[in-house]
């Protein structure tokens, strides 16, 4: 399978300068060995810094379970769904699973496909978690980017959904622009966040104008 | 986007109608409609062969009833 590759700029949080990064569609070995050998012990660093500061485990990062390996090895070879990731100096720095298939909920295009966003996460060192600086910012915008432009090519009109976690309510909420539908009872009452065609075009404006 | 391959696909009068119907209905192009077919389809099969069960609830009533693919 051929990868795609679309170049990108991230923010730099600790140097304030921009750097050239990738966006790939598709995860692959690499990535996910960056999963295991960097974000991993990573975040058993951070994990071992907020329990030794006394953080309330309420205010850990939410996606600290989470095993790439396993997600990506549970859809392989199922052309409904699909990965994407970003690298920047060599490294990844976010990974996303989407799937084809759901159908949307919001009143004016209930019942069409979207691109639903089962997971995504940026590394652990571009989290702001324990009061650290982030180091690369953007990477969460650019992958939700990347699920609209996925959108549109199907023929979904840019439409995407998905279920957030607490912490990134308000990433999905004021930075993307996305409709908050509410706590789902049916999907461990996590919020349900929602993209509308307008709302995509307006996105896409704003994180990637051509 | 991966590579596309060309086919030509030979539907009865109903089979073009439902995929007409699907095509306006979900806002899609009838090729659009017929690749989220197989998506669905080969997730589903993939599902059963490795044991699930494809069940429908209702809503009001919360009756479930299982649906089998052959």
């Amino acid at each position: 399978m051929t990868v795609q590759v679309s170049e990108i700029s991230l923010p730099n949080r600790q140097s304030g300068q921009s750097a050239q990064a990738e966006l790939r569609d598709a995860i692959d070995e690499q990535p996910l060995l960056d999963w295991m050998t960097r974000w991993q012990p990573f975040t058993a660093d951070v994990l071992r810094d907020l329990a030794a500061r006394g953080v309330p485990k309420s205010q850990w990062p939410q996606s600290r379970h989470w095993n790439w390996g396993a997600k990506m090895a549970e859809v392989s070879g199922l052309i409904a769904f699909r990965g994407f990731c970003v690298t920047c100096n060599g490294v990844t720095q976010g990974l996303m699973r989407v799937d084809l298939t759901p159908l949307a909920r919001e009143d004016t295009q209930a019942g069409k496909p979207l691109v639903y966003v089962e997971y995504l996460e940026v590394a652990p060192w571009n989290r702001g978690d324990g009061g650290r600086t982030p180091h690369y910012g953007g990477v969460g915008s650019a992958l939700i980017a990347a699920a609209v432009k996925l959108s549109i090519d199907e023929g979904f009109r840019g439409r995407i959904g998905l279920h957030s976690l607490p912490q990134a309510d308000g990433f999905y909420r004021d930075t993307c622009g996305m409709m908050d539908l509410g706590p789902d009872d049916g999907y461990q009452r996590l919020r349900y966040f929602e993209m509308t065609e307008t709302q995509a075009q307006a996105f896409l404006r704003e994180e990637a104008p051509e | 986007m991966a590579e596309k391959r060309t086919m030509t696909l030979n539907l009865g009068e109903a089979e073009m109608r439902v995929l007409e119907e699907l095509s306006a209905k979900k806002d899609l192009t009838k090729t659009a409609v017929l690749r989220q077919a197989l998506r669905i389809y080969q997730t589903l099969d993939a599902r059963i062969a490795r044991g699930e069960k494809l069940l429908f609830e209702n809503d009001a009533t919360k009756e479930k009833a299982e649906l089998m693919l052959l």
